[in-house]
């Protein structure tokens, strides 16, 4: 490549991969905060668009999707460029939560730009799960965006990115061995039942609420030859169905407490207000069990279970956070497997960026025109060489016909590229797009411009 | 062979004992478990024959001097460790075990030679059952002591949600409990056979079948603690960290009850192991 190339290149490098939005992801999960304030900030379903709403009132956003799981609370969003989003946004949800922004503050994470898309991309592909490829988390994810779309908070740009991290996810899933890491939580829980029980044949194991990370871990008792399972879920059909899915069986919701008695293995995750389970009232079932020992896995959040009875004898809670530490020691293994996945994360990352870069035409326009102009020179500068004998006049006469022919060729896509703009829809994007690849121009300009960035 | 030599050949497979069942801490290879089982059984059929040797030339069993019962002690705690083993997936207690009887080789080694005579009195086929009994049963209670606060640790590891290797080592909580329970029972069951054999002794050489002395005052009340021990978890279910807490200290009192009568008072028992 010759120093002339690179000089272009990099001047256009810098225009085009420079969108005229910014976009954020403003957040906080199970590495950087610890359960008690993740449930202090989570959102139930039903507040979500209101709260969406209002936080598009309260700071400069322009779009806002929520993302609001047991493991984490993130705000996508998308702001103007050069708008400071973090110090209303920290505001908002300690006014919202009754916790004091610099807690939120300690505790939280800002990524921009790039980054910020690059991390809803792995959120979505389960990388960034605490039980990395567990299948939970899309489910959540396409949920929470219907709700943001309904409550017209996605629009284009969001909108664009979570749909496009839905097919991101696939692809991880179909072309990585990550799914099937989603086991390993559900494996800690049941090596941890080995380490208290002696012989899992004679064992019963409750379900207190079917969600899918219990369910997974009921499976894996199951499988690791526990005797029996009881079903207990709000929703008693529910409850009978997934009963059903492993030999169990379902009881009412209102009268599983009676049935605690007979569970050595009691796995939690019901959303709920107040504790399931507290001290007395194990007080009492640890005394109709002849004080055999009791597991208790709290998957909830908020937690299910009362903390403090893991201070009785004989009763071992483990929450999702405990779980995940004794899982740890898997997790070399497992971030092996998440190398491939990361790899086509982050190929999609620079595929998606370029698109978002590209709904702003003109740095296209700049490099089409620059890059027909170029040849133009080039093939000018080659001409006047092997006709060195012309007249000035004769040199401005060629200078200007190839500039006429230039400028009549470039006419027609810049006039639609600049409507499409105008329109300020997201065709303008592709269009950009394939202009870039019509015209090779720097295909992997991004790319490289991704090599710089800071890596986590 | 002499017994000095069948004692270092003890000390030997004890010490073997003791590698294997560190290094099966480490690596839970299924040929580390053997080796160390291997070589405790081993160390345990060559100290035991050093004793029979030592009985011979005294004319009795041999545990006159306190390191001879201290060598008595823990050949027979490997070899009820080993009966344990061949029932129960104890795993990695082996290495706690090996020491034990390293250190009971050791003592008689060191001991060796200083034999004392038991008092003519006490010559008789009852003093070898008697004192086997009461040394099993004795061997019982520590193996369930030693279980019980594997159970301790383990339990608090459990619950401070740090699992580390060495816990993913151990027996499960359950398992050491069982266990735990069963020694107990063992031990009882001996300690009052023992019991019946002394004073059936007792009755038969000297007339009386009961003298109140330290040591019997002193088994008594260990025998009616393990008593209660086993009837509260027979009938209450008392098992887990309050049952493991109480074993020890069940051990504890026997322990210092054993050295304090042998060390400090005089009596029946005192006038022949001084």
């Amino acid at each position: 490549m010759s120093d002339g190339t690179a000089r272009v290149r990099q001047l256009r490098a810098g225009p085009t991969t420079e969108p005229q939005i910014e976009l954020w992801v403003f957040g906080l999960n199970h590495r950087t905060a610890p359960v008690e304030l993740r449930e202090r900030l989570a959102f139930p379903d039903e507040e979500v668009a209101d709260v969406l709403r209002r936080i598009l009132a309260a700071a400069p956003l322009d779009e806002a999707v929520l993302v609001s799981t047991c493991n984490r609370v993130e705000l996508v969003a998308v702001s103007a460029r050069d708008v400071d989003i973090v110090e209303p946004v920290t505001q908002f949800f300690a006014r919202e939560r009754g916790v004091s922004a610099a807690t939120i503050g300690a505790h939280c994470y800002v990524h921009r730009g790039k980054q910020a898309l690059q991390h809803v991309f792995r959120v979505a592909s389960s990388l960034d799960s605490m039980m990395v490829g567990e299948p939970q988390i899309l489910g959540q994810m396409k949920e929470q965006f219907r709700l943001a779309v309904e409550g017209a908070a996605a629009s284009r740009i969001l909108r664009r990115c979570f749909e496009r991290s839905f097919t991101v996810a696939k692809r991880v899933r179909n072309e990585t061995g990550v799914a099937g890491k989603a086991v390993s939580l559900s494996s800690a829980a049941v090596e941890l039942a080995k380490r208290i029980f002696d012989d899992l044949g004679d064992k019963t194991a409750m379900l207190i609420g079917a969600g899918k990370m219990s369910e997974l871990a009921a499976r894996h008792f199951v499988s690791n030859g526990i005797k029996s399972v009881i079903v207990t879920n709000r929703s008693f059909d529910r409850a009978v169905d997934l009963a059903r899915g492993f030999g169990g069986t379902p009881v009412p919701f209102d009268r599983y407490a009676q049935y605690l008695p007979l569970a050595d293995v009691v796995l939690g995750s019901v959303t709920t207000s107040g504790y399931l389970v507290g001290p007395s009232q194990l007080h009492d079932v640890l005394r109709a069990r002849r004080r055999k020992p009791m597991f208790f896995i709290d998957l909830g959040v908020p937690r299910n279970f009362d903390p403090a009875i893991n201070d009785l004898d004989n009763v071992y809670l483990y929450n999702i956070d405990d779980l995940a530490h004794v899982a740890d020691d898997h997790r070399a293994e497992r971030e092996q497997e998440a190398v491939e996945a990361e790899e086509i994360v982050r190929e999609e990352t620079e595929r998606f960026w370029r698109w978002i870069a590209r709904r702003d035409v003109t740095p296209t326009i700049v490099a089409l025109r620059g890059k027909l102009d170029g040849i133009r020179r080039a093939e000018l500068e080659r001409a006047l060489v092997a006709l060195r004998k012309l007249e000035p006049d004769e040199r401005r006469a060629l200078e200007a016909m190839t500039q006429a022919i230039v400028n009549k060729i470039l006419h027609p896509p810049l006039s639609v590229l600049k409507q499409l703009s105008l329109q300020d829809s997201s065709e303008a994007s592709d269009v950009a797009e394939l202009v870039h690849r019509l015209f090779a121009l720097e295909p992997d300009d991004a790319g490289e411009a991704a090599d710089g960035d800071d890596e986590r | 062979m002499s017994e000095a030599l069948l004692l270092r050949l003890a000390l030997l497979l004890y010490f073997a004992a003791t590698v294997f069942g560190g290094l099966s801490l480490v690596n839970a290879r299924e040929s580390n478990r053997r080796a160390t089982a291997l070589s405790l059984a081993l160390g345990f059929l060559v100290q035991g024959a050093a004793i029979i040797v030592s009985s011979f030339e005294v004319g009795t069993i041999a545990v006159g001097t306190l390191a001879e019962q201290g060598a008595l002690f823990a050949c027979l705690l490997v070899g009820v460790y080993l009966l344990a083993q061949l029932r129960y997936r104890l795993a990695v207690l082996g290495a706690i075990v090996g020491p034990i009887g390293f250190i009971g080789a050791l003592v008689a080694l060191v001991a060796h030679g200083g034999a004392q005579d038991v008092p003519p009195l006490l010559r008789s086929p009852w003093l070898a059952v008697h004192v086997t009994l009461a040394f099993l049963g004795n061997a019982a209670f520590a193996l369930a002591c030693l279980v019980s606060v594997v159970y301790l640790w383990q339990e608090r590891q459990l619950k401070s949600h740090s699992v580390g290797q060495l816990v993913r080592r151990l027996p499960s909580l359950e398992t050491l409990d069982n266990v735990n329970f069963k020694f107990l029972g063992w031990g009882f069951v001996l300690l009052t056979m023992s019991i019946v054999s002394g004073v059936m002794w007792a009755e038969l050489s000297f007339g009386r079948f009961w003298s109140w002395e330290p040591r019997t005052i002193w088994t008594s009340i260990i025998w009616l603690l393990y008593a209660v021990l086993l009837h509260g978890r027979v009938t209450v279910g008392w098992g887990g960290r309050r049952a493991a807490a109480l074993t020890i200290v069940g051990f504890g009192v026997l322990f210092i009850a054993f050295i304090g009568v042998n060390v400090l008072t005089p009596g029946q028992h005192a006038e022949s192991f001084g």
